[in-house]
C-alpha cells in the first residue's frame, strides 16, 4: 500500500525532535487560546505566522495546525465550567455542558468533551489520510475553468453559510477581492490601485491584514467595556473526569455520527467547525430517545458538538491541502501562511512536497494524542489559567502582534497595514460584517482572477466555458445555487407564512 | 442599524464608483483575452449593485423600535481611541527610540493610563512583556529588533 509507505515516511518527519517539540508547543498554545475567551483560533494562528516565519515550512505549519485543532479541544473547558464559549465552535457545548457542571457532574462533562474531541479528531485524520491522495490525483486534471469554479464556490459558500446576513458576507468578500487587486497585476505588469505608494506595488501584506482584521480588532472590541474577571471554584481531580459506562452507552453513537458530520462539513469549502457543531447537535437531538432532555444536561449534548468540531478541523485540512481552498477564516490564514513559506497547496503538493504533506498529517495523529494528555491530567491547570486577567493579556497580545508583523520583513509599512485593517475590522465587527470572507477572498483573489482570465482567454471571452466542462459545470451551478440559497429560504418562509394565513 | 446601513451603503457606492473609474482607465490587454482592468471593473459593478440593495433595503425597511444602534457609545469610543492612539505612537517611534524603551513605554501606557492599574503591577507587566518579547524575537528567533542611537 502506497499510502502506508507515505504515512510511515510522514511519521519519520514528524518524530524528529524539533517537530515533536513544536507540535507540543502548538497544541499547548492552541488549548490555551481555546480556554481563554477573547482570543480565537484565527487570532492565534495569525499571531504565530511572524513567529514561525524563520522555521522550515513543515515545522511552521505543524505548529500552526496544532493551534487550530488544539483550540477546538480547549474551547470546551470554559463552555462547561463558566457557560462562556472559549471560541465560536464551542457555543453548542455550553447548552448541556454547563447544565452538567451545575448538576454536580463537571468532571465527566469535561472528560467526555476531551475524549469525544480526541475520537473525532483522530477519526478525521484517518479519513484525511485515505481520502486526500485520491482526491489530489483527481484534481490534477483541473484546468483554469475548474479552478475558477472551485474558488468561486468556496467564496459563495463562505458567504452563504457564515453569519446571519448573506448580503454582508458577500460585500465583505468583494472588498477582500478588491484588496487582492492592489499591486502589480501579475499577468500584464500594470500597477493597480497603488495610490502612488511604493509599498503597495508589491500588494498588501497578508500578515498585516490577517493580524489586524482578527487580533487587533478583537482587542479593540474587548476594550470597549471592562472585562469581568471569571473565576471557577470547581475542584477537579483526574479520577472524577472519567465518564461512566452509562455515559458511554448514551454517547457512542453520537460520537460516531458527530465525527462523520464534522468531517464532511469540514471538507466543504466555506463551512467550518462552528456549523459542523451546530448540525451535529441538531442531529443528536433528532435521533435521541430523550430529545426532550437536551439542554438540561445530557452527556450526548457535549459529545455531539465536541466530536464534530474536531473532526471538522481535520476535514478542513483535506480541501486545504488537496485543492488549496480553505474552508474557514482560520484555514484561510493557514493558507496564507503556506504561501508565505513557498508551499502552493493544491493537487501537486502531494507529489512535489510529500515530506511536508505526510509530515503534517502524521503530526496530527501525534498532536491528538498530545492533546488528550494535556487536557485530561492538566485540566486543573487550565482552569487556573482563567484567573489570568485580560488586563495583563491585552498588552502582551497587542505588542506581540505589532512586533511580529514588523519583524517578518523589518518593514514598518506592514505595521501600518495592521493598524488600518484593525480599524476596518473593528468597524466591520460593529456593523456585523463577517471578517472571514474578506480574508478568504484576499488569499484566493489572485487565483480567482488568474483562473477567470485564463479561462476567458481560452474560450475567447465566452462565459459558457464554465458550464460546458462537466466538473466545472457542477461546481459552478452549485456555487450559484448556494449564492441564491438564502434568497430561496426567505421566499419559502414567506410562502409558508402566507399559506398559514390563508388557512 | 437603519442609519448605519444607509451610511455604509453610500460609502460603498462611492468606493465602487472609484474602482470602476480606475479600472476603466487601465490599459486594455495587449494580446487577447481580458486585460488588467477587467476583474476590478466587474467587482466594481457588483459592489454597486450590492450597495444599492443595502441602501434600498434600509430605506424600505419599516422602523423597528427594538433596533439597536451599532455605533459605540462615547465612552467605548474613547477607550478604543486611547488604545489605537497609543499603538499609532508606538509604531511611529519604533525605529527611533528602539524596541526596548518603546515597548516598555507603550505597555506602561496601556497598563497605567488605559487600564488604571497600580504602579507595581504596571511596572511588573511592562518589564515582563518587554523581556518576554525580546527573548522570543531577538534571542530565540534571531531577528534584529530596532535599536536607538544609544544601542539598545
Amino acid at each position: 500500500m502506497e499510502i502506508f509507505n507515505d504515512l510511515i515516511m510522514g511519521f519519520h518527519v514528524a518524530f524528529s525532535l524539533q517537530n515533536l517539540f513544536f507540535c507540543f508547543m502548538g497544541t499547548l498554545f492552541g488549548t490555551l487560546i481555546g480556554v481563554l475567551p477573547g482570543i480565537g483560533p484565527t487570532t492565534g494562528v495569525a499571531i504565530l505566522i511572524p513567529i514561525t516565519f524563520g522555521m522550515n515550512p513543515t515545522t511552521a505549519i505543524i505548529t500552526m495546525a496544532g493551534v487550530y485543532y488544539g483550540a477546538m479541544f480547549g474551547g470546551a473547558t470554559t463552555s462547561i465550567l463558566l457557560n462562556v464559549p472559549g471560541e465560536s465552535a464551542s457555543v453548542m457545548t455550553c447548552l448541556d455542558g454547563h447544565q452538567l457542571a451545575k448538576n454536580g457532574r463537571p468532571g465527566p462533562a469535561l472528560g467526555m468533551a476531551s475524549m469525544s474531541s480526541f475520537i473525532g479528531g483522530t477519526f478525521a485524520v484517518l479519513l484525511l489520510t485515505f481520502l486526500a491522495p485520491p482526491l489530489a490525483r483527481f484534481a490534477v486534471s483541473f484546468g483554469p475553468p475548474e479552478y475558477f469554479a472551485l474558488t468561486f464556490m468556496g467564496l459563495t459558500l463562505v458567504t452563504s453559510l457564515g453569519g446571519d446576513s448573506p448580503l454582508r458576507g458577500i460585500i465583505s468578500g468583494i472588498l477582500g477581492l478588491l484588496v487582492a487587486c492592489i499591486g502589480i497585476d501579475a499577468q500584464s505588469g500594470v500597477a493597480r490601485f497603488t495610490f502612488g505608494i511604493m509599498y503597495t506595488l508589491d500588494g498588501i501584506g497578508f500578515i498585516g491584514v490577517a493580524v489586524g482584521l482578527f487580533a487587533l480588532s478583537e482587542i479593540l472590541e474587548n476594550m470597549e467595556g471592562p472585562m469581568e474577571q471569571m473565576v471557577s471554584k470547581t475542584k477537579l481531580r483526574i479520577r472524577t473526569l472519567f465518564p461512566n459506562l452509562e455515559d458511554w452507552k448514551n454517547s457512542w453513537k453520537t460520537i460516531i455520527r458527530g465525527s462523520l458530520i464534522g468531517f464532511f462539513i469540514g471538507i466543504l469549502p466555506g463551512a467550518g467547525a462552528t456549523i459542523a457543531s451546530f448540525m451535529s447537535y441538531a442531529a443528536a437531538k433528532k435521533f435521541s430517545k430523550r430529545a426532550e432532555k437536551f439542554g438540561t444536561g445530557v452527556i450526548e449534548g457535549v459529545a455531539a458538538p465536541e466530536s464534530a468540531n474536531n473532526a471538522a478541523a481535520g476535514g478542513a485540512m483535506v480541501s486545504l491541502l488537496t485543492l488549496g481552498i480553505p474552508g474557514s477564516g482560520t484555514t484561510a490564514v493557514l493558507l496564507g501562511a503556506l504561501l508565505i513559506h513557498g508551499m502552493r497547496p493544491g493537487p501537486l503538493l502531494f507529489t512535489s512536497n510529500p515530506e511536508f504533506v505526510w509530515g503534517l498529517i502524521a503530526s496530527m495523529y501525534i498532536g491528538n494524542v498530545m492533546l488528550i494528555i494535556q487536557n485530561m491530567p492538566m485540566i486543573g491547570l487550565w482552569v487556573r489559567m482563567l484567573k489570568v486577567p485580560y488586563k495583563i493579556l491585552m498588552p502582551l497580545i497587542i505588542t506581540i502582534s505589532a512586533v511580529g508583523v514588523f519583524a517578518t520583513d523589518n518593514n514598518l509599512a506592514d505595521v501600518w497595514v495592521m493598524v488600518t485593517f484593525g480599524i476596518i475590522g473593528y468597524v466591520m465587527r460593529k456593523m456585523k460584517y463577517p471578517a472571514a470572507p474578506m480574508v478568504l477572498a484576499l488569499v484566493l483573489g489572485p487565483m480567482v482572477e488568474m483562473s477567470l482570465r485564463q479561462s476567458l482567454t481560452i474560450s475567447h471571452g465566452n462565459v459558457a466555458i464554465f458550464f460546458t466542462r462537466p466538473i466545472s459545470a457542477v461546481l459552478s451551478i452549485f456555487a450559484i445555487l448556494s449564492l441564491f440559497a438564502p434568497l430561496f429560504r426567505i421566499l419559502w418562509n414567506r410562502y409558508k407564512a402566507r399559506g398559514k394565513a390563508a388557512v | 442599524m437603519k442609519k448605519a446601513d444607509l451610511i455604509t451603503g453610500v460609502v460603498l457606492l462611492v468606493l465602487a464608483g472609484y474602482v470602476i473609474y480606475e479600472a476603466w482607465l487601465m490599459p486594455p490587454s495587449g494580446t487577447f483575452g481580458p486585460g488588467s482592468g477587467f476583474f476590478p471593473f466587474w467587482l466594481g459593478i457588483i459592489l454597486t449593485g450590492l450597495s444599492l440593495i443595502l441602501i434600498v433595503g434600509a430605506v424600505v425597511r419599516p422602523k423597528d423600535p427594538n433596533d439597536v444602534s451599532p455605533f459605540p457609545t462615547r465612552q467605548a469610543l474613547f477607550a478604543v481611541t486611547k488604545v489605537l492612539g497609543g499603538l499609532v505612537i508606538f509604531t511611529v517611534l519604533m525605529e527611533t527610540i528602539g524596541f526596548i524603551s518603546n515597548t516598555f513605554i507603550f505597555v506602561t501606557y496601556l497598563m497605567k493610563v488605559v487600564q488604571r492599574e497600580r504602579w507595581w503591577v504596571t511596572l511588573l507587566i511592562a518589564v515582563g512583556t518587554t523581556a518576554c518579547l525580546y527573548i522570543v524575537f531577538q534571542v530565540l528567533l534571531g531577528i534584529t529588533l530596532p535599536r536607538n542611537m544609544f544601542g539598545f
